[in-house]
């Protein structure tokens, strides 16, 4: 069984993902819906963007990050100067697993998008629907198990991240820990028990999220079958 | 009036329609591709006109040279697609209720007249398609629109369900008096429905006028021409069990006997349905013929197409004309023309009886042959 120090880092590490899948969730549904009605090459580049932290290694993105956040990069200098650190704080861990799963959520919700028939969008309109009333009452309501799966895979992939986080929050016990940084620092102390507790504790965590994403989503299917 | 006179581009050539439309329902014809539906989606805004106007009446929804695009949300143009369109995530009533506006008993009166009351709590999946285009129908009329653009409504329909729906278009025609773009490829639907045809080829208006004149337009596909019908307003008058035939009283006296109907009450409003093809033309008084219904008529005209004539015959000057679809060879060898005199034979068998709209300020009498 976890220490009370370990349930410490489980809370931290579900806190942080939470938080972060919670941020970019209207960004990545905005940015989804956005490349869903175009076509064409800034489509092609948007989404390629986008999907770059799919495949960079998590610590080159922990390294743009960290210039980004850095003391001497404009960008960390005015946040430094309204009194917010980013980088070795665990707004540095949101920030970090954000950017690393916020394709995971695009991608998913564009398929879902891109799947929802455009003549019922254009059939919304004539019913006296803005473009934003639309999408709220039908774009959205057709295309919600695929947000919701991408949203439960950038939680998902949250609870899991190394790589940018270790580079931009560091591996501080108690400050910007989670459950991943925490495995690897109990594996380098030699505590393999401790490190297969945790990723166990990991491993139970990230079912039960897929697996309740499925639940919702299946019965949703069911009534409207 | 719709006043129709713009042009946008389409795949393969740009869609340019000049028509001033002012029958309270026009239908939209011509071959697969045509623009048929690019229309209608231009007319709802749908589909963005490259330059041009168009009008409803005084209500101007598009006018390039005054940079006037009315988005489609304040168009008030209703549209009901060939698939219905309903929004599978929402019930029945909901899907009614998306858009409607004014007072609930006229949303009311549509569930009413469309009977779809009793479909409130399901949803689209589990509904027949018939059901699903009555519901899409409501659905339109409940935004109270100044215009409904029907397309191909009743397509992914069989015969026999269309026949049943057919009634509750009559119906909504002449209950709303809301004009209709009614885009379709069944000469049936056109002569039931409209007052005049817009034919389409390539992006273009080819033909305008009434539906009767269109059997002479060369563009009309054969597969269009069969299944024109004579459709004629009565009542039931009377039941012959043992003889196994229905009277019913046409509007302006004419008897005609049917396959027995015993079902329908006598006095019940109908319809009677006749092809053109199954009626008889001879140049004689008829005799010794197992034919029930036989009426002295004069032909009042004959529209040729390739491969077939429809010949127009007028039973009493005041009754509508009839249609009736013969060969070229057929009319040489009668030596049929315009003053002809002919009997006009067709079997209780090929009469089918179908409920009758609701007979509105005396408009369900000319239901048939409508426009002339």
């Amino acid at each position: 069984m976890p220490t009370r120090e370990e349930w410490a880092v489980v809370l931290f590490t579900l806190r942080v993902a939470a938080l972060g899948t919670a941020m970019i969730l209207p960004f990545g549904v905005a940015a989804a819906a956005l490349l869903a009605r175009r076509h064409g090459p800034g489509r092609t580049l948007l989404d390629t963007l986008f999907s770059l932290p799919l495949v960079l290694p998590p610590t080159a993105v922990g390294v743009v990050l960290l210039d980004a956040f850095a003391r001497v990069s404009p960008l960390g200098r005015a946040l430094a100067a309204a009194g917010i650190q980013i980088a070795f704080d665990w707004k540095g861990v949101v920030i970090a697993t954000s950017v690393m799963s916020f394709p995971l959520l695009v991608r998913s919700a564009l398929t879902a998008f891109e799947e929802v028939d455009p003549r019922l969008v254009g059939l919304a309109r004539t019913l006296g629907c803005g473009p934003m009333q639309a999408f709220f009452r039908v774009t959205l309501p057709l295309a919600w198990r695929g947000v919701l799966a991408g949203t439960v895979l950038a939680f998902a992939r949250a609870l899991g991240e190394f790589g940018a986080t270790v580079m931009l929050a560091g591996n501080i016990p108690g400050r910007t820990q989670t459950l991943a940084l925490a495995i690897f620092h109990e594996a380098q102390l030699g505590h393999d028990d401790r490190a297969r507790v945790l990723a166990g504790v990991t491993a139970v965590l990230a079912f039960a999220a897929l697996w309740s994403a499925e639940i919702v989503g299946r019965a949703r299917a069911r009534r409207t079958a | 009036m719709i006043r129709l006179d713009f042009e946008t581009p389409l795949a393969r050539f740009p869609l340019r329609i000049e028509a001033d439309l002012r029958a309270p329902v026009t239908a939209v014809m011509g071959p697969s591709g045509a623009g048929k539906t690019s229309l209608l989606d231009a007319i709802a805004g749908l589909r963005s006109v490259a330059s041009g106007r168009i009008a409803i009446d005084d209500d101007v929804l598009v006018d390039t040279a005054a940079g006037r695009r009315l988005p489609p949300q304040h168009r008030r143009v209703g549209y009901v697609p060939q698939d219905a369109g309903l929004f599978p995530h929402l019930t029945v009533r909901e899907n009614v209720l998306f858009g409607a506006r004014g007072a609930s008993n006229e949303v009311g009166h549509a569930i009413d007249v469309l009977e779809i009351g009793s479909l409130g709590a399901r949803y689209p999946a589990s509904l027949s398609g018939g059901e699903k285009q009555r519901v899409a129908l409501a659905r339109a009329l409940a935004t109270r629109p100044r215009l409904l653009l029907l397309d191909e409504p009743l397509a992914a329909l069989d015969v026999s369900l269309r026949d049943r729906i057919v009634p509750y278009l009559l119906r909504v025609r002449d209950e709303w008096a809301t004009p209709m773009l009614y885009v379709t490829h069944n000469v049936g639907e056109a002569l039931a429905l409209a007052g005049e045809v817009l034919l389409l080829e390539s992006g273009r208006v080819e033909a305008q006028g009434a539906p009767l004149a269109l059997l002479a337009t060369p563009g009309l596909s054969r597969e269009a021409r069969a299944g024109i019908e004579n459709l004629l307003a009565g009542e039931i008058e009377s039941h012959d069990a043992e003889g196994g035939v229905t009277r019913v009283r046409l509007a302006g006296g004419l008897v005609v006997s049917v396959s027995i109907a015993a079902e329908r009450p006598v006095g019940s409003a109908v319809t009677v349905a006749i092809r053109a093809e199954d009626v008889l033309v001879a140049t004689e008084p008829v005799r010794g013929l197992s034919a029930r219904n036989v009426y002295e008529a004069v032909v009042r005209g004959i529209e040729r197409g390739p491969g077939d004539a429809a010949v127009r015959c007028a039973i009493r000057p005041e009754l509508p004309e009839w249609l009736a679809r013969l060969t070229p060879a057929a009319v040489a060898d009668l030596g049929l023309a315009t003053g002809s005199r002919v009997w006009l034979a067709v079997k209780s068998h090929s009469v089918r009886v179908t409920s009758a709209p609701p007979a509105r300020a005396g408009r369900g009498a000319d239901v048939g042959t409508g426009g002339s």
